[in-house]
């Protein structure tokens, strides 16, 4: 039986699941996309402020959940990333007259599993919220009706996440024959004690199915090719929502697994992660270099930045001190990494909103300099903080990144880093060198998107330099509650 | 009254600013009431200025604010005015509002009316900062603003790549001089832990010994500046090509002011010089040595202009003689009237070029005198004071530095010698010019005559250029008291009387043609000696050879080096790797599941194998 302080606990996950059962019956009286959008939004925000005021130490609900610091900080930043993403697909679907009230539903729900995901302590949760996420996803991605991109995109992710799920499971299982156990401490425990005696090779192996079945959710080298097909296929709401809310979540349960199980004593574990690592860096980056879809660009770069953020567990396994500091540092990174994603997306939205087709082609920017001044402002900062440039929160989160690859002596992958940032600048910049081509080509397109589109977008913006010039009070607050 | 210094500089900026700021968008009539305007007002507070403070010539400063703080190093943005500076402020102003008036006709059918006067405009503010700064600092950036606009100027006509190539040449050159003086600014704040020159004067009697390694070190430093900025020997090769700006900017720039800023800079910071005896004789040489050479090289030119500039690197040279001799105050005599009558002449100069559909070389003039009488008048006037004919304005100060040369200790004599075989080439190389394109034949006509906006500076000018050896000059106290003795007796005859000597034999030669020295000049070894001295004794093909060349050769070396070769290595590898990665991305679902599969194998094998 639950006690009162537990339900408590568990209230954002209630009130998100409340607010899929009122938008069901709601869509089931009466069709309206800005109703459906309001009711999203209105839950999403319930859920916000439903979070205040829980202990930061953290409570374990359940053997499943534990609703602390780290998670609930996580649950808030999906949230977050949850209205942006609502609030610019309203001006999306608006062009594209169909039945949408339901991508909002699909949205609540995907949003209600990366929760469960990050505060997930258990393999059945987790596999709950993943899958929870999954299935909506192969919903979004798939919702234009005509598009066939997006039907086959759809379907590429259907069958490749089926089979890393498959994976994960698998792995789980062998874990399980190991250890006797599906809970995350207990395991840590167990393997404290296997590592010294008995042999390994099943614990080893399962560890290499289930780091898989989450390279494949992050989509790290090798397991990064349907990437750029699925972020190409989506609708661009949605890539945004795939690159910054699934990956983000996949992220924390992937930090919260490795130190909280202790996997980073394991040699092998940190020498594959290493390998991955070092070619997701430089796979990334040399497949965005001549590409002129920027959907496949962001998925690129997303490739190339969970190979950066993979060099914070790393060094876990070399220096063991540094484990606090890289809990700082992985949130700072994925948060900044979370914010400039959005934005970046946000713009193809807003492009896309005005017209029937996505538009996402570079040469759909060329001369945007000259048309849309601020948003193209706002790419450009979110291209700069990508690439890491200083006064954005991009170049914080490659700090740490340095700081910590540097501190734990990780040469290998710091000139990857390295490598990588520098390939990386050829292809953001190039992008903001296409936007001011061609003044001459000056279309005054009339403003068809709705003022919250451009304010969250401003927003994003506005955060991205906060964080870049000023990050001082998140740094502080991240290293107090983690 | 004495506030107003701040304006003096600060008008000519101002109009510059709005200048820039209207890019060329305002009429001529307003640009030239701008241009020639702003420096007008500063010349009447010049005026303003010099009868008050002439009134009680006691030295003053202001200071604005200071730049920065860092420790010692407190340069301050200030001002310091003394006899010295209202001289210098005096023709700075003065004769650059006559050669802005000027500019306003002559550069009537240019396109870029406007950028010339911004570039006056700024030079003039620059100029004005260097002789009010307080500080070597202050100074410096001075130094560096009439080295820009210079280099702006000289280039002005940039279209032609020939302008553009003798720019940069004016710039680098001077560049040379201008870093050995920067080192000795650094050596000047690392010992004596200020910059400010009536500091640093005091300070350098308190801690060096006269005669010692240090100051000769920095004083030589802060000569090859000066050196450098007042085209003297060995850097005064860019002087001569710098006549491809328009005339009144060589007037202005090349003639009256900016080069004349090192002798300046020994002038201001001769208490420092005074402890370097070898670095004072050094100057006395170079400016010997400068002044023979470039009057060699005069007599032999065909083009009015560039006969102008050496005439100019050979009177800087009797600046240098007198600074090196110790007799400052007749060095800056000589900088006031060569102001007055080489602005004159380059004026002059202009106006022929003006009315001569742009002829420079003179063997194409003559016959001028009857056509264009105002200027005439005003070139023969610019001559005999040129030339130092008696009671001209350049006679007094010549007069001055060379009979203070005589006195010299063990050195004089043969200075002076020096001098007086430079005062009868002066008189040759700038009558041979009168001559030649005055008298004779007409060989072009002139299609237009000067009109009061050019007559009249040119009218001020001969008057100054006459009359301006009797202004007295408020330097009483800059300069140390006992200045040389000078020269009585036959010496001080011949130096009065040796220029008419050089006006005869121009006479004898170009105007009367009772000598004849065709076949002598034609002989090959003459020939040979006068094509040496035609090119300004082989220095720029020294140059050429020595840094030029070699320099090239290196450039066009490195252009296609190896270092870029790794670059570029780079560039094509990250392409081919993306082509091949691209070509993976086939958008085939099998292929992307084997590569999960792959993936998961390398996994195990490594988390299995590498326990």
């Amino acid at each position: 039986m639950m006690t009162p302080t537990e339900l408590y606990a568990l209230a954002p996950f209630i009130w998100l699941s409340v607010g899929v059962i009122v938008l069901m019956l709601q869509i089931a009286f009466s069709r309206s996309l800005n109703g459906a959008c309001w009711v999203t939004n209105l839950t999403l925000l319930v859920a916000l402020y439903s979070m205040v005021g829980h202990d930061p130490a953290g409570i374990q609900v359940t053997p499943l959940m534990r609703i602390d610091a780290l998670g609930l900080m996580f649950c808030a930043v999906i949230i977050c990333g949850s209205v942006v993403t609502s609030l610019l697909a309203r001006d999306y679907l608006k062009q594209r007259p169909a039945e949408n009230e339901e991508f909002f539903l699909l949205l609540l729900l995907a949003t209600l599993g990366a929760c469960v995901l990050v505060c997930a302590t258990h393999v059945a949760s987790l596999l709950l919220g993943l899958e929870l996420l999954g299935v909506a996803l192969y919903g979004l991605i798939a919702y234009p009706e005509k598009g066939e991109r997006s039907l086959e995109a759809a379907i590429k992710y259907l069958v490749l996440s089926g089979a890393a799920s498959a994976t994960l499971l698998f792995g789980f299982a062998l874990l399980y024959a190991a250890t006797g156990t599906m809970d995350f401490a207990i395991l840590a425990d167990k393997l404290d004690t296997i590592q010294v005696n008995s042999n390994p090779i099943i614990v080893l192996t399962a560890a290499a199915f289930i780091l898989s079945g989450l390279a494949f959710k992050l989509s790290v080298a090798p397991f990064h090719m349907w990437t750029p097909d699925v972020y190409e296929g989506a609708p661009a709401p949605i890539t945004g929502f795939l690159a910054t809310v699934s990956k983000g979540a996949v992220f924390v349960v992937l930090l919260r697994w490795f130190i909280d199980g202790q996997l980073y004593e394991f040699r092998g574990i940190i020498l594959g992660l290493s390998a991955v690592a070092i070619a997701s860096m430089l796979v990334g980056n040399l497949l965005a270099l001549r590409q002129d879809n920027i959907k496949r660009i962001l998925a690129y770069s997303s490739i190339a930045q969970f190979g950066y953020l993979l060099v914070v567990l790393i060094a876990c396994g070399t220096l063991t001190e540094s484990i606090p500091l890289a809990r700082e540092a992985a949130s700072y990174y994925l948060l900044a990494y979370i914010i400039t994603t959005l934005g970046a997306t946000g713009l193809l939205t807003l492009l896309s909103s005005e017209s029937a087709r996505e538009r996402d082609h570079i040469g759909d920017i060329v001369g945007l300099f000259w048309r849309r001044p601020l948003l193209s402002l706002g790419f450009t900062v979110a291209m700069l903080s990508l690439a890491g440039i200083p006064l954005t929160a991009g170049f914080i989160g490659k700090f740490y990144i340095f700081k910590i690859g540097a501190d734990a002596e990780l040469w290998a992958l710091m000139s990857a880093v390295i490598v990588g940032s520098g390939l990386g600048i050829f292809y953001y910049l190039r992008l903001v060198f296409n936007m001011t081509k061609n003044p001459r080509q000056v279309h005054a397109l009339p403003q068809q998107t709705s003022l919250e589109g451009r304010s969250v977008l401003l927003l994003l913006t506005l955060l991205i330099l906060a964080l870049g010039v000023y990050p001082q009070p998140l740094m502080d607050y991240l290293s107090a509650i983690l | 009254m004495l506030q107003n210094t701040v304006l003096i500089p600060l008008l000519p900026l101002l109009s510059a600013v709005i200048l820039i700021a209207t890019a060329g968008r305002l009429p001529k009539r307003l640009v030239a009431t701008l241009g020639a305007g702003s420096v007008g007002l500063s010349a009447i507070l010049v005026a303003q200025l010099s009868i008050a403070w002439l009134d009680n010539p006691v030295p003053y400063s202001l200071h604005l604010w200071t730049w920065m703080s860092v420790g010692d190093f407190q340069p301050g943005i200030a001002f310091y005015v003394d006899g010295l500076t209202v001289v210098m402020m005096s023709v700075i102003t003065g004769v650059g509002f006559l050669i802005h008036l000027y500019s306003t006709e002559f550069m009537q059918d240019d396109d870029d009316y406007s950028r010339y006067f911004t570039y006056m405009n700024l030079f003039v503010g620059a100029m004005l900062i260097l002789v009010l700064a307080d500080n070597l600092l202050l100074l410096y950036l001075g130094w560096e603003g009439v080295g820009v606009c210079s280099y702006l100027l000289v280039g002005f006509w940039y279209k032609d790549p020939a302008n553009g190539a003798a720019a940069r040449k004016a710039f680098i050159v001077t560049r040379i001089g201008d870093t050995a003086m920067a080192l000795g600014l650094f050596l000047l704040f690392t010992e004596l832990r200020t910059l400010e020159i009536q500091q640093l004067a005091a300070a350098a009697n308190l801690q060096w010994e006269p005669g010692g390694n240090l100051p000769i070190l920095a004083c030589a430093l802060l000569l090859g500046g000066a050196v450098g900025k007042s085209a003297q020997l060995p850097l005064h090769t860019w002087l001569p090509d710098a006549m491809a700006g328009p005339t009144p900017v060589s007037a202005l720039i090349h003639a009256a002011t900016m080069v004349t800023a090192g002798v300046y800079l020994i002038a201001r910071t001769h208490a420092l010089f005074l402890m370097a005896p070898p670095v004072m004789l050094a100057v006395a040489i170079i400016g010997v040595a400068t002044l023979l050479l470039a009057a060699f090289t005069a007599l032999n030119q065909t083009d009015i202009k560039r006969i102008l500039a050496y005439s100019t690197i050979s009177q800087i040279g009797y600046m240098f003689l007198a600074l090196g001799v110790g007799a400052f105050s007749a060095g800056i005599f000589h900088l006031m009237t060569h102001a007055f009558f080489k602005a004159l002449l380059f004026l002059a100069a202009g106006a022929v070029i003006h009315c001569l559909h742009h002829e420079h070389n003179i063997f194409r003039m003559g016959g001028l005198r009857t056509r264009l009488p105002v200027v005439f008048w005003s070139f023969l006037i610019g001559s005999a004071a040129l030339a130092a004919l008696p009671f001209t304005s350049g006679w007094y100060s010549k007069d001055e530095i060379l009979l203070a040369t005589w006195t010299m200790p063990w050195a004089g004599p043969w200075l002076w010698a020096g001098g007086i075989l430079g005062a009868i080439l002066t008189a040759l190389y700038s009558f041979r010019l009168v001559f030649i394109v005055f008298w004779g034949e007409a060989k072009t006509e002139p299609d237009r005559q000067p009109e009061w906006r050019m007559a009249g500076p040119l009218a001020l000018l001969c008057l100054l250029s006459v009359v301006g050896g009797f202004i007295a000059q408020p330097l009483d106290q800059v300069f140390p008291a006992h200045q040389p003795e000078h020269a009585t007796g036959a010496v001080a005859w011949i130096t009065m009387g040796i220029a008419i000597l050089g006006v005869i034999v121009a006479y004898l030669i170009y105007l009367s043609k009772q000598w004849s020295v065709e076949a002598g000049l034609n002989s090959p070894g003459m020939s040979r000696l006068r094509e040496f001295w035609y090119s300004g004794w082989g220095m720029d093909r020294f140059y050429d050879s020595l840094f030029v060349s070699p320099y090239k050769t290196l450039a066009r070396i490195m252009r296609n080096e190896p270092i870029d070769q790794l670059y570029n290595g780079i560039v094509q590898l990250s392409l081919w790797l993306h082509g091949w990665l691209s070509d993976q991305q086939s958008g085939q679902l099998r292929r992307y599941a084997a590569s999960m599969v792959v993936g998961l194998i390398l996994l195990v094998a490594v988390l299995a194998g590498a326990r």
